[in-house]
């Protein structure tokens, strides 16, 4: 499964695609999380099928990506964005109450909305020399960083002005980053709103998040005129929990980007079970070393690693050291994909007991190198990975039995892996892209013609 | 004149429970008696209850015109007599009216001709001997397991006395002639064989409750007039299917039991048409050719091969473990671990295991008591890691085996 260069796959006219608005918050080369490289590679794969013209707050212009017009906020001149009226859309979401969200791994401040553009101007865009130019630059370093409701509203006001100033025929948002913008550009132009959802509130924060985010998502969610969650799953918790009518969810299932898998000699003598993801509520890790317990009385002979970093990190090594389990069970913190990678080729078993996963890529990673996995039902890749093991988050005791399993037994562990690497056949950024624009024209949201 | 040969296969697993691979060592016990029970208790209500009285009804009604032939499994049987008896009775009292044949199977609907000749021959004699005590008929015909059949199980069973045998009616070895005579199984001298008419039986296995099927909705008269069509050019018309299809596979509400009510009499409003049970209609008529099957085929699935159960390495590894036993299993001589040890070979346990994800996966899906195919191998493999420890001990233990495998769970 390799992708074609894309000057290949470029249509010569391109007059009749859809004129696709992309309101990005992650990107190339600020990526935080899996939020940037699933827009990125959509992205990419959508512009076979439309013209993308692409907003996020920061770019690097050296950072050029093939067909796709990309404008970040930081390297525009301000200038482009005066005598551009505005519409306070956002301020119906200002209304609403102020809730710390503790719980939001993403967001940890408590600052207000601030209403005064020239106090941006002051704030966010600084004077840089480029050669002879002057030139104005949006200036966010931390997207997640210090105030994140401010600098999500200055977004949604620089955005719209800047898109008054394009032509385009859809807006697609993705996630509540950049639903303030969608809306006020929707507000302004006339445009239909799709708004991608890659991950909820109430995914990060449990079900009875109810702070500014859940607000804006939910507000933005209504607003829109089509959503498009990663998987049913997540369209489930759409429905369920902020109250959206079926009839506007439309789930797209991620893609994946193809890798060369590789082995490599192991790392010591026993099986290895991985965990690779955030050390966060979400993801489940504490169950991570209910199983690995409950496997190690049984069999000695395993060692379980967990990749990655989060609040959950000191408590998860006192967690193993009570049990009992310390030397068997190993937190290595961030790794970078190289050494993500590393383990992969080394690993016998993936385990992904995330308590709400929209979609949850890393399975899907993991099955590239041809490791079973053994995911939660929760979770949006269990609709498409069907060769994979499932269970429900809390049960470790069906988790552990399907990791000693495998561990034990070759025909199942091959049966597996041959199944999933059928699956991966269906898992492609360019199905899901073909999906988006099949939904943009199901939903009758293009101009005649387009 | 040509006949009408009803076949309908009656059988019920023995499911196994969710074993875990923590139970290994641990929990003796294998089968999930309350989903049996509660499975079992489901079907009789809704198909063997209601489709018996109406049988019965049929056969008194038409004055022994409409016949019936059965083939019921021992593992179905046994649970029939656990736990349904009315059930039992009431095949019992179709027995007694003369119009119903029961037919030969293996005992455990299992696959055992295929891993073991000794082996499918102790079960067919242990279910012709249920089947002598039960309905006092010592059967002439034979079926194996979902109609798995080719030449070499032809020859096989009339070497064990049988004059017929039931098949599916496969297209790439009838070419263009009709399933509706009886053949004669390549390498054989006396045994006949009975293909099933698949278009027709499906008609009402299959379609009948299909709404975007154009025929919709089947009435017997209708259904009728495409039988007789085969007068003239055909001396039987085989249909063959399984027994849950009254009630179960086709809900009530569908008119299922209407139109099994009003159809003897619309076949036989037809001067040339009668109903023949298997053995008479090969009394009756002769051989007019040969059906040449090298191959092994059955009736399911699209492909009418051995792909329902054996045709992923999950299954093959499943059954070549629980035959690799057979040595082991019969040496002990314990009663227990024989019952046990066949009950595992019921082919039902690989049917829930097939990954024909794509086309037949759903139906496969629709039968199975599990999540996935792979939970049924799971549960199998370590159902079977703690028999294969269970078998040792006893082995070990010259006095037999050392703990009653089959002692019932306490119950709480």
């Amino acid at each position: 499964m390799t992708t074609p260069p894309i000057a290949d796959i470029l249509p010569t006219d391109t007059a009749e695609l859809p004129k696709v608005l992309m309101l990005g918050w992650e990107f190339p080369p600020v990526i935080n999380g899996g939020l940037g490289v699933a827009c990125h590679d959509l992205c990419i794969a959508l512009s076979k099928y439309s013209n993308v013209t692409m907003i996020i707050p920061k770019s690097n212009p050296d950072f050029v990506v093939k067909n796709l017009n990309l404008i970040g906020l930081n390297t525009i001149d301000a200038k482009t964005l005066r005598n551009v009226g505005y519409t306070d859309n956002y301020k119906k979401v200002k209304q609403v109450h102020f809730i710390d969200t503790h719980l939001n791994p993403y967001y940890n401040g408590n600052g207000s909305p601030i209403n005064d553009l020239q106090d941006l101007n002051s704030k966010y865009l600084k004077k840089i020399q480029i050669g002879d130019e002057t030139a104005e630059i949006f200036q966010i370093d931390d997207l997640y960083g210090g105030d994140v409701i401010e600098k999500v509203t200055v977004f949604g006001k620089l955005a719209a002005k800047l898109a008054m100033s394009l032509d385009f025929d859809i807006i697609h948002a993705h996630d509540w980053m950049t639903m303030i913008a969608g809306m006020e550009i929707k507000a302004k132009t006339g445009k239909p709103l799709v708004v991608h959802v890659h991950s909820l509130e109430v995914d990060r924060g449990g079900p009875h998040s109810k702070g500014w985010v859940y607000q804006v998502e939910k507000h933005g969610m209504e607003v829109a005129d089509l959503l498009m969650p990663v998987s049913n799953f997540t369209g489930h918790i759409i429905h369920d929990y902020y109250q959206i009518p079926w009839s506007k969810i439309y789930p797209v299932h991620n893609g994946i980007r193809p890798v060369k898998p590789f082995k490599s000699e192991p790392m010591f003598k026993e099986k290895m079970v991985l965990f690779v993801g955030r050390l966060t509520r979400q993801k489940g890790p504490e169950y991570f070393v209910d199983i690995a317990e409950k496997v190690l009385q049984t069999d000695q002979n395993v060692r379980f690693v967990m990749a990655g970093t989060g609040e959950y990190f000191n408590p998860l090594l006192e967690k193993a050291a009570q049990k009992g389990i310390a030397h068997r069970f190993h937190l290595t913190g961030f790794l970078n994909l190289d050494k993500v990678r590393q383990l992969l080729s080394r690993a016998d078993v993936y385990v992904m007991p995330s308590v709400s996963e929209p979609f949850g890529l890393s399975a899907v990673e993991a099955v590239q190198f041809g490791i079973p996995a053994v995911i939660s039902k929760q979770s949006g890749v269990a609709e498409v990975l069907k060769g994979s093991l499932k269970f429900d988050y809390w049960d470790v005791h069906r988790a552990a039995g399907y990791i000693l399993r495998l561990l034990h037994d070759d025909v199942l562990t091959e049966k597996i892996r041959e199944d999933a690497y059928k699956d991966l056949d269906f898992i492609s950024w360019d199905h899901s892209a073909k999906r988006v624009v099949d939904g943009y024209r199901s939903y009758r949201l293009l101009p005649a013609g387009v | 004149m040509p006949s009408v040969c009803f076949y309908f296969q009656v059988h019920q697993p023995f499911r196994l429970k969710r074993y875990s691979f923590f139970d290994i060592g641990k929990d003796h016990f294998y089968e999930d008696d309350e989903k049996n029970k509660l499975i079992l208790d489901k079907v009789s209500e809704k198909c063997y209850i209601k489709t018996n009285r109406k049988m019965l009804e049929l056969i008194n009604r038409h004055k022994g015109k409409f016949k019936v032939s059965y083939s019921i499994s021992g593992a179905c049987l046994e649970q029939f007599e656990n736990h349904r008896p009315d059930v039992l009775q009431s095949f019992i009292d179709l027995a007694k009216t003369g119009c119903v044949e029961f037919i030969s199977e293996t005992y455990y609907h299992s696959l055992s001709f295929i891993y073991s000749k000794d082996e499918f021959r102790r079960q067919v004699e242990m279910h012709k001997e249920k089947i002598k005590t039960y309905f006092d008929q010592t059967p002439k015909v034979f079926r194996n397991t979902e109609l798995i059949y080719n030449n070499e199980i032809a020859a096989f069973v009339e070497k064990m006395g049988y004059k017929a045998i039931l098949c599916e009616g496969v297209d790439r070895y009838l070419g263009k002639r009709s399933p509706n005579f009886l053949y004669q199984p390549a390498g054989t001298l006396k045994i006949k064989s009975f293909l099933k008419n698949y278009r027709l039986s499906d008609d009402i296995a299959f379609r009948f409750s299909d709404r975007g099927w154009t025929e919709w909705p089947l009435h017997a008269d209708t259904f009728a007039s495409w039988v007789h069509k085969v007068a003239g050019n055909g001396e039987v018309v085989n249909l063959f299917m399984d027994y849950e299809t009254f009630g179960e596979h086709q809900w009530e509400e569908t008119g299922i039991f209407d139109f099994l009510d009003h159809l003897p009499k619309e076949i036989l409003s037809h001067p040339d048409f009668d109903f023949k049970t298997i053995s008479e209609a090969a009394d009756q008529y002769k051989v007019r050719d040969i059906y040449d099957v090298p191959d092994y085929t059955s009736w399911a699935d699209a492909e009418r091969d051995l792909s329902a159960w054996l045709s992923n390495p999950m299954e093959k590894e499943a059954a070549a473990r629980i035959y690799k036993l057979e040595e082991n299993v019969k040496k002990t001589g314990n009663p227990d671990l024989m019952d046990v040890w066949g009950k595992m070979q019921t082919s039902d346990h690989f049917y829930y295991m097939c990954t024909k994800f794509w086309s037949d996966g759903d139906v496969h899906k629709y039968f199975s008591p599990y999540d996935s195919p792979y939970d049924a191998y799971i549960y199998y493999m370590n159902v079977l890691a703690d028999f294969e420890t269970t078998v040792e001990d006893a082995l070990k233990d010259s006095k037999g085996a050392k703990k009653t495998i089959r002692k019932k769970e306490p119950s709480i």
